[in-house]
């Protein structure tokens, strides 16, 4: 009788799926966090009795098989990449991405991360960086006394400088974008990595075709939606219960066994 | 006299496969696109012994033996999730799967895009459309799959996913990760793609759980039914055994 580890399969895929349903709630208002889902698939099925084998000279075949399955699997764990909602915060280097992009950020290990919280700062040398510190790729320095920062829906970063009465350029903010962006890897604190599943980055201007456009001084919210994931997580409960039955009774079934004599 | 013990062997083993397939219901309550499975019993009459000299004639024995497993395809229920790579199919219909086994054929729609942009099933194996993989280009967005199949983005047309039916489809067999196996497949006249959602499993927790309960009760039903049997063979041992004096 295999219903106890089948039982046990059930029970491990609903804890991960509680996990990730828990995740997502405590992301709830995490700048650009993207929701995960837990994706599940059934096991290898064994044939008691195969379907279409011979059960004659005739030629009649079993129309149906006796199969008995193994469980169940989780599959992935796939990002959800929708667009979350955008919040206007009145800060003028806070920058939310409506479409595919991403912003890229140099790790101080030399790796570039990408992400699509845009709450960014200025630095003490004028960089811009993100509230950890690290700087916004390719790069846009913000002179001292530089006041009225723009930010235009394509990218372009302008303040006026000085005592100037026209604004400068002062540098130009570039998006990644993916094949696969739900391939990519997260490693906290709201970056991403690419992987071998994502594709390497394409790089380009905001507002060009598939790059999506900026947004200044607003942020884009998480793209969770507290309704669904507190009745995924009911429905994963009650489901993790039952299968915590299963074990139960597939445990009375080996005592009545154990009992007979 | 051992006959009502092998009978009931015969049922405790066919309980145990039964709960196996509760077990694998509920374990799979979850899971995309997942039939639910149930069992179907046959009698199974032992030959009996030719001999006419007895006063009384032979009874026959009837065994009890599992005949097929069939699933349930009655459509579960679809839940909107608003990404746009995932797709139900409303109707009779299975989306085709190229895997290193052959064409397999699945109601699970939780597709994603690869590195090298071709649409696959979340453990990587491709989804078949009606020439081939479907293949995006980097550039593409706003991907949006009518109620047809035809899959299109701001670039254009990217191919029409293949549906298809079976006759028979009590005949599929079930592979591992949600897939099915099985012949005579034909392009679906009557199903109807829907982006956005996934088919939920259609087991019903609550009928499993009334399933469950009742495989339990049979089982030690007839694992009382063994213990009284032995308890008369003892008695008649007993008895039959002591002498007169």
């Amino acid at each position: 009788m295999k219903a106890l580890h089948i039982a046990a399969t059930g029970m491990k895929a609903q804890e991960l799926n509680v996990e990730v349903i828990s995740n997502n709630i405590a992301n709830m208002r995490t700048t650009g966090f993207k929701k995960q889902r837990a994706d599940f698939q059934d096991l290898l099925y064994q044939d008691l009795r195969r379907v279409g084998t011979e059960t004659s000279d005739s030629g009649t075949i079993v129309p149906v098989g006796v199969q008995v399955g193994s469980g169940v699997r989780t599959a992935s764990t796939a990002r959800i990449m929708s667009q979350g909602n955008v919040e206007q915060t009145e800060k003028a280097l806070d920058i939310a991405i409506r479409g595919e992009g991403f912003f890229q950020i140099d790790l101080p290990d030399g790796r570039t991360a990408f992400t699509r919280d845009g709450s960014f700062e200025r630095s003490p040398d004028g960089e811009l960086v993100t509230i950890d510190g690290y700087t916004v790729v390719p790069g846009v320095n913000i002179p001292d006394g530089a006041k009225d920062i723009t930010i235009s829906a394509n990218g372009s970063v302008q303040a006026i400088v000085g005592n100037d009465t026209t604004s400068t350029e002062l540098g130009q903010i570039q998006l990644a974008r993916f094949t696969n962006k739900a391939g990519l890897e997260a490693i906290g604190d709201n970056l991403l990595l690419e992987t071998n599943s994502s594709g390497s980055p394409q790089t380009g201007n905001p507002g060009q075709e598939g790059y999506g456009d900026l947004l200044q001084s607003y942020l884009e919210m998480a793209n969770v939606d507290a309704v669904s994931e507190i009745s995924d997580l009911i429905a994963a409960q009650r489901a993790y219960e039952m299968n915590s039955k299963v074990i139960q009774s597939a445990d009375e079934m080996y005592a009545t066994t154990t009992n007979l004599r | 006299m051992e006959n009502a013990e092998l009978v009931g062997l015969s049922r405790q083993m066919t309980l145990r496969r039964q709960m196996d397939i509760v077990a694998n219901n509920i374990a799979n309550l979850n899971t995309t696109g997942f039939k639910g499975q149930s069992l179907q019993f046959e009698e199974y009459i032992m030959p009996v012994a030719e001999a006419s000299d007895f006063s009384f004639r032979d009874r026959t024995v009837s065994y009890v033996q599992d005949i097929n497993s069939h699933f349930d395809l009655t459509e579960g229920a679809m839940s909107l999730t608003d990404n746009p790579l995932d797709v139900a199919v409303k109707g009779q219909g299975w989306f085709v799967i190229d895997t290193e086994n052959g064409e397999q054929y699945t109601r699970s729609g939780s597709f994603k895009i690869d590195q090298s942009g071709k649409l696959t099933t979340s453990d990587g194996q491709t989804v078949l459309g009606e020439g081939g993989p479907i293949v995006f280009s980097d550039t593409d967005v706003n991907i949006s799959i009518a109620a047809d199949g035809t899959i299109s983005t701001q670039n254009g047309n990217r191919g029409r996913l293949r549906v298809v039916e079976f006759g028979n489809e009590t005949a599929l067999r079930h592979v591992a990760g949600n897939r099915f196996t099985g012949d005579g497949a034909r392009p679906a006249a009557a199903a109807e793609v829907i982006q956005g959602a996934l088919e939920n499993s259609n087991v019903s927790g609550v009928e499993e759980m009334t399933r469950m309960i009742a495989v339990t009760r049979s089982y030690s039903a007839v694992a009382s039914m063994m213990k009284e049997n032995q308890d008369l063979r003892e008695a008649a041992i007993r008895q039959l055994g002591t002498t007169n004096n």
